[in-house]
Order: C-alpha cells, then sequence, then structure tokens
C-alpha cells in the first residue's frame, strides 16, 4: 500500500468505543474492588470536614464539644475502615509508582513497599503517642 | 541563509502541579489519616485512652503552637485534592459523562481549594498563635 493510500485509510478508520452501563463494576469482583477503592475518598473527605469543624468549634469554650455519641464512634468506625482500604491499596502501589535508586542500582518495588508500610507503621506510632500523650 | 529553530518542549506545568497535589494528597491520607480516626474518633471518645482533643484547655493550648497549626492544615487540605480527583472519576466511571467537562473540573478542585481557605481561616481565627 502506497504512503497516500495508507494516509488515507487512517483518516476514515473510526475507534469502536463500546458503551458500558453504570453497573459495568458489579460484574467481577475485581471490579468492585476497584470502585470501593475510589470511593474510600468519600468517607475520608467526610471525617476530615468533621474534624475542621471540631477545630472551628475549639474557638470557645460554649461552642466545644467534641464528639462523645455512640453515632459518631461509630461513623469514625466505618471511616476508619475505608481509610485503611485506602492505605494499603495505595502504598502497595508505591512499588510500581516510585523508581529509586540507591547506588546507581534500582531499589526493587518490593522493598519499596515495605519501606511505605514501614513508615506508615512508625508515623501511626508517632501521631498516636502524640495524640494520647498530651491527653489527660 | 538557513536558520534552524527549534522549539523548546513545553513545560506541562498546571498537570505538574495537580498530578502532585494528587499523589501527595493520597500519600499523607494513607500514612496519617488513619491514626487520628482511630485515636480521636474510636479510642477517645470511648474513653479507652486519654486524648489531646477531649479538654478544652489542653486541646486549645494545642492548637495556638504554629506547628501544630501548619501540620493540621496540610492533614486537612491537601487530601482534598486526591479526594476531588478519586470523586470525579468515580462519577466517570458510574457513568456520569458530565464529570469529564471544565465545570465539573472547576467543582471538584475549586471545592479543594475553598476546604484549603477554610482551613486556614479556621486555624489562623481559632486559637491565638503561642510558641509556649
Amino acid at each position: 500500500m502506497s504512503a497516500e493510500a495508507d494516509s488515507t485509510a487512517h483518516v476514515a478508520t473510526r475507534v469502536y468505543k463500546p458503551a458500558m452501563g453504570a453497573g459495568w463494576w458489579t460484574r467481577k469482583r475485581h471490579y468492585f474492588l476497584y470502585m470501593v477503592r475510589e470511593f474510600t475518598a468519600l468517607p475520608m473527605a467526610a471525617w476530615l470536614l468533621w474534624f475542621l469543624i471540631e477545630i472551628q468549634r475549639s474557638g470557645s469554650v460554649r461552642t466545644f464539644r467534641p464528639g462523645t455519641s455512640t453515632a459518631f464512634v461509630i461513623f469514625s468506625f466505618i471511616c476508619l475502615l475505608f481509610a485503611l482500604y485506602h492505605s494499603i491499596t495505595f502504598l502497595s502501589l508505591a512499588g510500581v509508582i516510585i523508581h529509586a535508586k540507591v547506588l546507581d542500582r534500582p531499589v526493587p518495588p518490593r522493598a519499596i513497599v515495605l519501606t511505605m508500610f514501614g513508615l506508615w507503621f512508625v508515623a501511626s506510632i508517632v501521631i498516636g503517642a502524640v495524640l494520647i500523650g498530651f491527653g489527660r | 541563509m538557513t536558520e534552524k529553530t527549534e522549539l523548546a518542549p513545553k513545560v506541562a506545568l498546571g498537570h505538574l502541579f495537580w498530578w502532585f497535589m494528587f499523589a501527595n494528597g493520597g500519600g499523607l491520607a494513607a500514612l496519617v489519616l488513619p491514626v487520628h480516626i482511630l485515636v480521636q474518633g474510636v479510642l477517645g471518645p470511648l474513653g479507652i485512652v486519654p486524648v489531646v482533643d477531649r479538654h478544652y484547655d489542653t486541646w486549645i493550648s494545642i492548637l495556638g503552637n504554629p506547628i501544630v497549626k501548619l501540620y493540621l492544615l496540610v492533614l486537612i487540605a491537601l487530601p482534598f485534592f486526591h479526594f476531588a480527583h478519586r470523586l470525579r472519576y468515580l462519577l466517570v466511571d458510574l457513568g456520569v459523562p458530565a464529570a469529564k467537562r471544565a465545570p465539573a473540573q472547576v467543582l471538584f478542585y475549586g471545592g479543594a481549594v475553598v476546604v484549603t481557605l477554610v482551613a486556614v481561616w479556621v486555624l489562623l481565627t481559632t486559637a491565638p498563635i503561642s510558641l509556649g
């Protein structure tokens, strides 16, 4: 085929885009878990907004009301489950996303993932110790 | 006379900025958010451990520290740039094509900017800055 004919054929080509129904993600477990991963943003955002409101209410002793109700604990527990799922899926991908070299040698992806999980553990211990240590 | 004109490669700064915010927001949320929710949202309210935000005097004095203010600003604001992207694409995946368009981008990423500005305002007006 000549170059001109090849070019004409290219212009005439139409890309087939199969239409996907809104429920495509319910067909396979893997798709469902992908959507759960995307959804984790919503409960985490809700919890952080609550936290921001709590900080704002701390401006005065009259408005200061730390959450103590059963509903708040249940809400936080549900948010915690989604936050943990986000952490596990996000940090597991670190080996694919981060490319680092030590002494001109690439660090194996598994080592990067283990480092990230180690960092998560250390950060959790330090922040937990500060939040509890300054409490009374 | 022949002059060779070369186009300098254009850096996609906007793209770079939003991906930086998305990746770091997701990373920060992954590393530090679960322990905040566990301690401040579950263990503290249940009375299992003493937590810094349970008593007014303790909490307000901690909130006055500028390093704490900066940490809380990053903790609250940065993940929202990650959430904005995730939620926009969640809608795309659920079959809402409008979520791909410019108004949706303004709504979601603009929302993250608004949360950031509100967080700055709350942190600056809630407790006076104190180095003590």
